[in-house]
């Protein structure tokens, strides 16, 4: 050990010796415990009260915490049996394959997205160990403080030991020595799943016959809990490494791009799996969808390639706008849906296509992004036609924490692209797009959320014609959407204020069009100015997903909250549901936050 | 007399006297409010002329400039651009603005573009050039301003010289048959003004037609064929380099003159 120390001093001299020959600042000497104490919480009388007040305290909360939270009172059964309510609410068990082939479908595209952004950074081992060593001495600081049996204090007494033993091997290891945080990460996660298969965390289950029972037993958790799990880390961990396999043999923007085309798509995709009926109305779909698709495909990328030539001119805006025009007439008249929808697409297709106009190449990818969509918009709307064959009681055939997710997601995906449109119209030149889109935000942003989700979930059925139907879900999905729209358009605007008079002149002053200057120039600089804000809103809108409780859907907060405490061999256990149920929220949205930040730093790159 | 047969040595067999007007303004005026920016001003510029504008701060040299690509709008009299008038047309203004390039006082190069996407992207845009070509036009643009190696970089991590000198790259992608540049050494520090007036020199000797708002009255008596005198939104005086700084005939020139020299 002396020994040891001594060639780390060495090495240590060698390096001051080093780091002044090259001209570097001196270092600075490490202060001692004591003086660390004396500068730091005790530097003068009035400080040293502070500190002793605010150590009180907060010892205090630890052990209030604690004695809740380990006091036998406490019914945490009630949340572990209830898991699966708490999930997914009333989704048929024997389908429930489908929920783990989404979820594994998810992680699979995380482990090669995380392969391809080269996500994690290396973390030096000695950090990794002063980390473990805080850790351990918390960990033992609460099993001192809390009011255990003297053998449950003995097991966290070691575990806390351990740890803390771990954490001073890695403490002293060199500077060079790292690791990825990725691995760190996954090494977490297989602790944890491992003690899936050897702790005895208890044996929990729900079983939904016609009076249902529940069964609590010692044990390791229900196999129908550690298995799924276990492959699930398989897959994550084995896509990570197929991604890093395949990321040198394929062109890597291109893949990128394809990879955030199927984020943006899998939620639709999964949402069919998880609902829809696999059979098709085979008939129906020879006899009128893939006809119509044909006719749109066809016709359309022959319109998309004329208007895409560049001595088009004046004559494609014209009949760009008399497509537009027909797009809107064809909701006034009976008509399939999918008609309606196509027609307006090939719209906003054929207005764009100025911009993406140019040699023949460039004319081919358009048409060819035009019968892209075309697939992925007739086989939604065929699916959205089929049957659900998920029975379940009740309104909707998914709750819990899923339909939270869900909410979420669509909000934020459709939000987005409306915040940012009505952004633009509200700094548009165009005076009737700004009075709209000003009416609009000042109108939303001026009723609280809660009115806006009562007045869709209540009134807005009631104004919709004969034979429109909207399910609750979709209606406070809508809601929910042009709330966080009107938001995240503020935001939006926000960054487009901050782009330079200059930017928009040397942009013009190229001989850009008002929409290139948009798309190339503007939009890029303000989104990325809008990056903190939009997070601050995309998190605000995650919890704000707890107030659906309020208007009565199975959510997340809502079966916690009443659900649960509802049974009757769980009366009384709101207070551990909502324990568990903050800490959910919490997790989510400090990994959310934790993202922002890296993409921010990401982003800014090029900037000084 | 001798400084003008070396430049016209130099700048080859410009036949200026035959040339064509390639920017007429007439009786161009535009207030701010009530301020009245630009008096009447009529002028003519020929092709491959280099015509230098000289005046105090706020007699409205950059506003008549940003006139000529539109920035500004006129609020009276006609201005012509290679036989194109501006008017409130979209498409003559696009038309004009992508045969004007425009240098800025502050580069106004885009930050988040590397320094080849800023030169390519209104060549692939705007002129409908394949990328492959458009990013090789990048690279002979950036040779020419002196920077090949910096086509990576984004424009933050240039000093301002160099960022300068992309921007004039930028303009020049755009192939056009005038160049306008609205102060483009007073944001630079001393010792990088010279290099972007290097450029410019190499510019205005290859034959382009220049419209130079600067204070640099050096580079004004080197390379202008015109010198034009603004004041108060007025040309109180145009001429050869020779007779503005030697012999000008008007008060105002002379107390102008006066001060900087």
């Amino acid at each position: 050990m002396n020994l040891k120390n001594s060639t780390s001093q060495t090495q240590y001299e060698e390096e001051i010796n080093v780091s002044t020959n090259s001209g570097l600042p001196p270092k600075v000497a490490a202060l001692s415990p004591t003086e660390w104490l004396k500068a730091n919480l005790f530097s003068n009388a009035f400080n040293s009260v502070l500190t002793v007040l605010s150590t009180a305290a907060i010892l205090l909360i630890i052990r209030g915490l604690l004695s809740f939270i380990f006091n036998p009172l406490r019914q945490w059964s009630a949340t572990a049996t209830n898991m699966r309510l708490l999930m997914t609410q009333a989704y048929p068990e024997h389908q429930y394959a489908r929920i783990w082939v989404s979820l594994g479908f998810l992680l699979f595209l995380t482990g090669i997205s995380l392969a391809f952004w080269r996500a994690g950074r290396s973390v030096q081992l000695s950090q990794v160990g002063k980390r473990l060593l805080a850790i351990g001495a918390f960990i033992l600081l609460a099993t001192l403080l809390a009011p255990f049996s003297s053998r449950a204090t003995i097991i966290w007494l070691i575990v806390g030991a351990f740890i803390v033993g771990i954490g001073l091997l890695l403490k002293p290891a060199h500077e060079d020595k790292t690791i990825s945080s990725l691995t760190l990460l996954s090494g977490a996660f297989l602790l944890a799943i491992l003690s899936l298969w050897v702790v005895p965390y208890g044996h929990h289950s729900y079983l939904s016959t016609r009076t249902p029972k529940i069964l609590a037993e010692p044990g390791t958790v229900a196999m129908t809990t550690k298995l799924p799990w276990t492959i699930m880390f398989l897959v994550a961990v084995c896509s990570y490494f197929l991604g890093t396999f395949i990321r040198k043999k394929i062109d890597e923007t291109r893949s990128k791009a394809v990879l955030s085309v199927t984020w943006l798509i899998s939620p639709l995709f999964l949402l069919f799996l998880v609902l829809r009926d696999p059979h098709f109305d085979t008939g129906h779909l020879f006899s009128t969808d893939i006809p119509i698709f044909l006719f749109f495909s066809i016709v359309g990328s022959v319109l998309l390639l004329w208007l895409t030539r560049p001595d088009v001119g004046e004559k494609g805006r014209v009949i760009s706008a008399a497509i537009l025009f027909v797009g809107f007439a064809t909701f006034l008249f009976q008509m399939l849906m999918i008609v309606r929808i196509l027609t307006l697409v090939l719209a906003f297709f054929a207005l764009a296509a100025p911009t993406f106009s140019g040699q023949k190449p460039a004319r081919t990818r358009y048409a060819k992004v035009w019968i892209g969509s075309m697939v992925i918009l007739c086989w939604l709307i065929t699916a959205i036609n089929t049957p659900s064959t998920a029975k379940v009681p009740g309104d909707f055939f998914i709750g819990g924490f899923a339909i939270t997710l869900m909410i979420f997601f669509f909000t934020m995906v459709l939000a987005f692209p409306l915040g940012v449109l009505l952004a633009l119209a509200r700094t548009s030149k165009f005076p009737i797009f700004r009075m709209i889109s000003t009416t609009f935000i000042e109108f939303i942003r001026g009723v609280p959320l809660i009115t806006i989700l009562i007045f869709f979930s209540v009134m807005v059925p009631l104004f919709l014609p004969d034979g429109m139907d909207l399910t609750e879900i979709a209606a406070v999905t809508i809601a929910f959407i042009i709330f966080e729209a009107a938001y995240l358009a503020e935001n939006v605007r926000g960054g487009l204020q901050s782009v330079t008079r200059g930017q928009h002149e040397a942009a013009e002053a190229v001989g850009m069009t008002n929409s290139q200057k948009t798309f190339f120039i503007v939009l890029p600089q303000a989104l990325r100015v809008a990056i903190p804000p939009m997070v601050g809103q995309i998190i605000a809108t995650f919890k704000e997903t707890g107030l659906l409780a309020i208007i009565g859907i199975f959510d997340f907060l809502y079966i916690a909250r009443s659900v649960i405490p509802g049974q009757t061999e769980y009366m009384g256990s709101t207070r551990e549901n909502l324990l568990f149920v903050s800490l959910v929220y919490l997790v989510i949205c400090f990994a959310m936050s934790k993202a922002s930040q890296r993409v921010e730093k990401r982003v800014g790159l090029g900037e000084r | 007399m001798t400084e003008n047969e070396t430049k016209s040595s130099i700048r080859g067999d410009r036949d200026l006297a035959n040339a064509q007007d390639i920017i007429v303004c007439e009786g161009v005026s535009k207030w701010f409010g009530d301020f009245q920016a630009l008096n009447n001003v009529t002028a003519t510029i020929k092709e491959q002329e280099v015509v230098v504008v000289l005046g105090p701060s706020g007699s409205g040299k950059s506003t008549w400039i940003r006139c000529i690509n539109r920035l500004e709008q006129h609020q009276q009299g006609r201005i012509m651009v290679d036989g194109v008038e501006l008017s409130n047309d979209l498409r003559n203004i696009e038309k004009v603005r992508s045969e004007v390039g425009m240098v800025f006082q502050m580069f106004n190069l885009f930050p988040h573009l590397t320094v080849r996407d800023n030169i390519s992207l209104a060549p692939i845009w705007v002129r409908k050039k394949p990328r492959a070509e458009a990013e090789e036009q990048a690279s002979s643009l950036l040779e020419r301003v002196g920077i090949p190696e910096q086509a990576d970089k984004f424009p933050g991590q240039l000093s301002g010289g160099q960022q300068q000198r992309v921007a004039i790259a930028r303009a020049l992608a755009m192939e056009p048959k005038i160049m306008l540049f609205d102060e483009p050494t007073s944001a630079l520090d001393p010792e990088m003004i010279k290099e972007v007036l290097d450029v410019m020199k190499e510019l205005a000797l290859s034959g382009m037609t220049m419209m130079v708002v600067t204070h640099e009255m050096g580079f004004a008596k080197e390379v202008a064929d015109k010198i034009m005198f603004m004041e108060g939104g007025q040309i109180v005086e145009t001429g050869t380099p020779e007779h503005f700084f030697t012999n000008p005939t008007e008060e105002r020139t002379k107390l102008f003159l006066s001060q900087i020299l």
